[in-house]
């Protein structure tokens, strides 16, 4: 097609990819909540529970129920009557002891449906004893081994409590945030290229790569508010996160003022390369360092990865990778675009003396 | 700048609406499990990409009538 690159049009297909995959495959079954969440020991209780990705009234039979203390302490429910295609009353016959010693246990709640797949609610009730017996309790509690969990086939994204669909903005918040770094990597590059050979492409290939990487980063703050009011409460919540990565994005927004601070293009050209070195080396500890170091909301807080196993199945994965190439593409494309202009002007004042 | 007030102007209406229509029906971003929380995210994205297409266009512009104007008076 013309003049355009193989790469930008790799772009543009792993772009395409991304959003069809990302947005057709449906998440897995899964539990939004369940009333009540507390109950006594001794007595009978009946969990109302509404699912999600689910037909419950096509499948009565095959559903099962457990609440969860650890591999070996689990409670079989005792009853379960489908109330809709998504709502179940699940009954439990809670023993006399709990078995642990302390008043107050919380259990997860497993539910396994041969045609859905098994959903899992933690910290889905929490039971009260008034006297504590460990050793009857966990005589009481081994009654109903866990088994022939149906695991679901087909891609599916995994379903988590408060996130539910949003899980899929992760193709484009985490991944654009991701495609950022490129950018930044690769403006960086062309600065350290400059220093050691100072030659007007590579400032203007610089420049182009950091407007791109902050226009991303932008993008990454705002989408992040959106995510944030529907999943922490509120956009704004003075995370550790959000600071930091507003004290990155206008490290970055200096070097733009910088630059226009000189009119000689060789010193604004050196300044700027140098600026630019020192943003990327602050960008590091303020993105990947300090929020790992703090408590935070956002995920990658008190020193664990981003993504462990937890947040990213391998069919998210399938997504994920080629959406933070494809992001970096299309920003790419737009640095092409921009120094491309800058060599337009360059050629053109050289002709002119 | 007109037309960045006028743009700006056009998005704030239109980031109104689904805020209206979330204080008629309290849940709507919330409904169909935070779909529209996607949608939104991916609304901002596109915003994001044409904001900054005006942004180069303008600084296209500005070069082609600095050419052409040196290439009259020549």
């Amino acid at each position: 097609m013309g003049n355009i690159s193989w790469w930008k049009w790799l772009g543009v297909a792993l772009i395409i990819y991304t959003f069809t995959a990302g947005m057709l495959v449906p998440l897995q079954h899964g539990i939004v909540e369940v009333t009540p969440r507390s109950a006594r020991t001794g007595e009978q209780v009946t969990v109302e529970l509404t699912g999600y990705n689910c037909n419950y009234d096509q499948q009565s039979e095959s559903l099962k129920a457990w609440l969860k203390l650890d591999e070996e302490k689990t409670l079989g429910a005792s009853s379960i009557e489908v109330l809709g295609p998504r709502r179940l009353a699940i009954g439990f016959d809670l023993p006399a002891y709990l078995p642990v010693d302390r008043r107050v246990q919380d259990f997860s709640l497993i539910l396994e449906s041969k045609e859905d797949g098994t959903a899992i609610l933690p910290t889905a009730l929490l039971v009260t004893q008034d006297s504590i017996d460990p050793e009857k309790g966990i005589a009481l509690w081994v009654n109903t081994a866990v088994n022939d969990l149906t695991v679901s086939t087909g891609m599916t994204f995994p379903f988590r409590p408060i996130i539910y669909e949003t899980i899929r903005n992760t193709y484009f918040h985490v991944a654009l945030w991701l495609s950022m770094m490129l950018l930044f990597i690769a403006a960086v590059v062309y600065s350290v290229r400059y220093v050691r050979n100072p030659m007007p492409k590579w400032d203007s290939k610089a420049r182009a790569f950091t407007s791109v990487g902050l226009f991303f980063g932008i993008l990454g703050l705002v989408t992040g508010m959106v995510w944030a009011k529907y999943t922490w409460g509120q956009a704004w919540s003075n995370d550790v996160k959000q600071i930091t990565t507003a004290i990155a994005l206008l490290v970055y927004l200096a070097y733009f003022i910088l630059r226009s601070a000189f009119e000689d293009p060789e010193q604004r050209g050196r300044i700027s390369a140098v600026y630019n070195i020192f943003a990327f080396a602050l960008l590091i500890p303020l993105i990947y360092v300090i929020p790992r170091m703090v408590d935070s909301l956002h995920p990658g807080a008190g020193g664990n990865p981003a993504f462990g196993s937890e947040d990213l199945d391998s069919t998210m994965r399938m997504i994920f990778y080629p959406a933070i190439i494809g992001w970096a593409l299309i920003g790419a494309w737009i640095a092409n675009l921009q120094y491309r202009m800058d060599a337009v002007r360059e050629e053109w004042i050289e002709r002119l003396d | 700048m007109k037309r960045i007030i006028l743009l700006s102007l056009l998005l704030g209406s239109m980031f109104s609406q689904p805020l209206l229509a979330q204080s008629a029906t309290p849940d709507f971003m919330r409904s169909m499990g935070k779909m529209y929380v996607v949608v939104a995210v991916i609304v901002v994205v596109f915003i994001g990409i044409v904001i900054f297409l005006t942004y180069l266009d303008n600084r296209l512009t500005r070069l082609e009538n600095q050419i052409h104007d040196n290439d009259q008076k020549q």
